[in-house]
């Protein structure tokens, strides 16, 4: 089974990206972390096939961490969606430079962020 | 012209979660808020508070956005506007527009109450419009500085990772001359909060800390190394002492009192170098035009022009004679040719290393295919560092363009009697020479336009309260794989109503459009939208702005506009730092590959073919309620369709203002590409601006998204 991490500091909107991603048309496990830290924490506990995380939160921003995920060979090839607010074109960008897989910006139908974490998963799968 | 979701907040769990939510983050904004009111009394802010009110607005306009509250999403954002032009310091903290902030929390508690009964309309209460447009209205009355960057004399690895908040703060404490820290530690994998925070505590004791980054990089499984970066008053010492944490350890980023603007160079970060800022000639002194014709050939002679010292160095004799030695000219084409071979065999090396990998499935060679693999890692290594150094062949600083501007403003001063002052910041910043050499044209008309426009006349700069002299400022710096060049006055600033009324006049958008500042300022980009007679005296700037952009990104660039009426203009070129190497997304259409710069794609969807929308005989999108063009790339280069009914996957790519949806079959990947030029029939395709290979994956076209995108075909046809 699909493993998925979700970094988001807003319970409300992490609720909403995960009942969005229960409905992927096939079985995921997921797992959320309510801020950077956690995420730190919950990436050597487990293996995930996907992360998606939000860029402003309060210990360790998105940016960071996808600095340490895409930075670390232990997780390099995990996929790695950032979703973010409008208004944070320039974060987004250098979230892609620190290489990122893809971004979505909120708000965002549900039916486009299981179309992307589908494109995700599926690249992972042919590797 | 939005289109409104047809989606009702239903009263369901999430509305539930959604409205407590909302009203923990209201209660958290009101107890910020009373502490913001007490600082400003006090004259102090205290940032962490200033920013922590701007999560709070961007969270609530995102969960907002997220169940269709329209009001609702909308008022926050005003919030966070505000709290955002604040928190970087582009509002004075006394601005009439935070004492706004109290009431829209209270109106918002209003609206959320509504929301709970669920007698919320998804527009929100006519209070709740009204104040945002007061709030509107304040900002306008009181528009916030730009903002000018500084380089910052800073690690790259350590930068790349800062939000533009982070970077600011990184800016300001420079600004104000603390000294800047780096504090590393490692912590156990399972418990490192618990030391985490307690470093944390010991650090902001001492100052400000500016961001925490866990260090990437393959450190042993049980550990996790953060670096802090901290701001502080006190000296390397001092710090180190007080700090007193075990296992801890600091470096220097940036020693203490180096002064405003003017920080001192750093020895251990080979990051953008600090500089003072170089003024031109005063009016009355003799203009001396001396210099050698390309200033690239000579050494560095530092940022100021020697004509404006009084006692120039007559060490820049000797070293100017020196470096003529150590320098060879070289044609641009045989560099060419190189980085050709180099790509070639870049692709080579891709290919012994997929017969590596085979081999090493194969037990009878297992030794020898694990040497083979080592062999391939080290030529690789040695690929890249070849690849690098072909690069910084090319690379010249941007001193050589600044300095033929500076020469036209001193011309252009003596000619119109106008008081300018010309500062030059980040000429060591270097580019790809062919970027360098385009980029001469857009720049000159950049800083014509603000001699020209921008600048008021000495009696109305008088009248505003400003300096008599003008300030034109010229900034190069290094952004992670691109360079930022930016050009910004203190001048009279763009009126967005003024350039509202003429994109309607011209018929570029609706009288009722609804647009965001951002939106309203891009306006002046378009092709169409500026003449002279629309520009000159009443906004300040525009004339000829869309060829300043075209130019820009035919060289796969971004222009920016930031503009304050009555305070100045700041026009940003990101330009990637060569056109030899792009980063690539490539998509398969058909069984054909293209690339995609990754420099031009915002996001990427999969949409079925029923969300495709025909209007006015183009094909079009809905995203999140704005239409995309689409262009169909089997359409543009002649390719058969796919199946109907299938998937198809869009990219949106944007240059600039500009948005499009580029319908393939498939997502491949990301990649970096060597970018050569074509020979032959496929150099005037429409959409095509190189090919590129890609290992195993043979040659591909490299899609040019500026032509695409404007569809009509006006392909820059390379110098």
């Amino acid at each position: 089974m699909r493993h998925i991490l979700i970094v988001e500091d807003s319970p409300t909107m992490r609720s909403l990206v995960i009942s969005a991603l229960e409905e992927l048309g096939e079985p995921v496990r997921i797992s959320e972390a309510a801020s950077g830290f956690e995420a730190l924490r919950a990436l050597p506990r487990d293996q995930y096939d996907l992360i998606v995380t939000d860029i402003n939160m309060p210990d360790i921003n998105g940016l960071e961490l996808v600095s340490f995920v895409k930075g670390n060979a232990a997780y390099r090839s995990i996929p790695l969606l950032i979703i973010s607010t409008e208004g944070s074109e320039r974060d987004r960008l250098r979230g892609l430079e620190l290489g990122a897989d893809a971004y979505l910006v909120k708000p965002f139908e549900p039916e486009s962020l299981r179309r992307t974490a589908r494109e995700l998963l599926a690249k992972i799968r042919e590797e | 012209m939005a289109v409104r979701r047809k989606r009702s907040p239903a009263r369901s769990k999430a509305a539930r979660e959604f409205v407590s939510e909302v009203d923990e983050l209201l209660e958290r904004m009101r107890v910020d808020l009373a502490d913001l009111g007490d600082q400003r009394a006090r004259g102090a802010l205290v940032p962490e508070i200033v920013n922590r009110l701007f999560r709070s607005a961007h969270t609530l306009k995102g969960v907002a956005g997220m169940f269709g509250f329209e009001g609702i999403g909308a008022l926050s954002h005003r919030l966070e506007d505000i709290l955002d032009d604040l928190r970087m310091g582009r509002l004075d903290p006394g601005a009439p527009a935070i004492d706004l902030l109290d009431e829209a929390v209270a109106v918002l508690a209003v609206e959320v109450d509504l929301v709970g009964r669920d007698e919320a309309t998804p527009e929100g209460s006519a209070e709740l419009i009204q104040l945002q447009e007061r709030i509107e209205a304040a900002l306008r009355q009181d528009p916030a500085a730009p903002a000018a960057p500084e380089p910052l004399p800073f690690d790259e690895d350590l930068l790349r990772a800062l939000t533009e908040y982070e970077e600011h703060r990184l800016r300001e404490s420079l600004r104000s001359g603390r000294a800047l820290y780096v504090v590393d530690a490692g912590f156990d994998l399972l418990a490192f909060e618990e030391g985490l925070a307690e470093l944390s505590a010991s650090s902001r004791a001492l100052g400000e800390i500016i961001s925490t980054l866990p260090a990437p990089g393959d450190a042993p499984e049980s550990q996790i190394r953060f670096s802090l970066i901290v701001a502080s008053e006190l000296d390397a010492e001092t710090f180190d002492r007080r700090l007193d944490v075990p296992g801890a350890s600091v470096r220097t980023a940036h020693a203490a009192g180096a002064g405003a603007g003017q920080p001192e160079p750093v020895a251990e970060t080979d990051g953008a170098r600090a500089e003072t800022v170089a003024s031109v000639a005063a009016p009355a002194a003799p203009v001396r035009e001396e210099r050698p014709a390309d200033p690239g050939e000579w050494a560095p002679a530092g940022e100021t022009d020697p004509s404006d010292e009084p006692h120039a160095r007559p060490a820049d004799d000797l070293e100017s004679l020196k470096s003529i030695s150590e320098t060879v000219r070289v044609d641009i084409r045989k560099l060419d040719e190189l980085m050709n071979l180099v790509g070639e065999l870049v692709i080579q090396r891709g290919a012994i290393g997929a017969i590596a990998e085979q081999l090493l499935g194969e037990p009878r060679v297992a030794r020898l295919a694990r040497e083979l693999a080592k062999a391939h890692k080290a030529l690789d290594r040695k690929l890249q560092e070849l690849q690098a150094g072909v690069l910084e062949v090319r690379m010249v600083p941007m001193r050589q363009v600044f300095e033929k501007l500076s020469r036209v403003v001193r011309r252009l001063r003596r000619e119109a009697g106008k008081d300018v002052r010309l500062e030059i910041h980040g000429g060591d910043t270097e580019l790809d020479k062919l970027i360098v050499e385009e980029l001469a044209d857009p720049l000159m008309h950049l800083v014509r336009n603000a001699f020209d426009h921008a600048l008021e006349p000495p009696g109305e700069r008088v009248a505003a309260g400003k300096p008599v002299e003008g300030t034109i400022r010229l900034e190069a710096y290094q952004r992670g794989n691109h360079v930022v060049i930016e050009v910004s006055d203190d001048g009279r600033g763009i009126d967005l109503d003024v350039v509202r009324e003429r994109a309607v006049a011209r018929g570029l958008i609706a009288p009722d459009a609804l647009l965001t500042p951002k939106q309203a300022l891009d306006l002046i980009l378009l092709p169409g939208f500026s003449t002279r007679e629309a520009i000159t005296e009443t906004s300040g700037r525009g004339v000829g702005m869309d060829v300043v952009r075209e130019n820009v990104t035919a060289l796969g660039g971004l222009v920016h506009v930031e503009s304050r009426h009555g305070h100045g203009t700041t026009i940003s070129l990101t330009l990637p730092i060569t056109l030899a190497i792009i980063q690539a997304l490539v998509v398969g259409v058909g069984d054909q590959r293209f690339a995609i710069p990754l420099t031009a794609v915002l996001e990427t969807l999969l949409v079925d073919p029923v969300a495709i929308l025909r209007s006015e005989g183009r094909e079009l999108l809905n995203l999140r309620g704005e239409p995309l063009p689409l262009r169909r790339l089997h359409a543009e280069f002649g390719l058969p369709a796919p199946a109907a009914g299938a998937r198809q996957a869009v990219v949106v790519v944007g240059l600039g203002d500009v948005r499009a949806g580029l319908l393939v079959d498939r997502l491949e990947g990301q990649q970096d590409a060597v970018l050569k030029p074509i020979q032959g029939p496929v150099r005037t395709v429409h959409g095509v601006a190189g090919a590129t290979e890609l290992g195993d994956r043979g040659t591909v076209l490299v899609v040019d998204v500026a032509a695409l995108i404007e569809g009509a075909g006006r392909r820059r046809e390379a110098a």
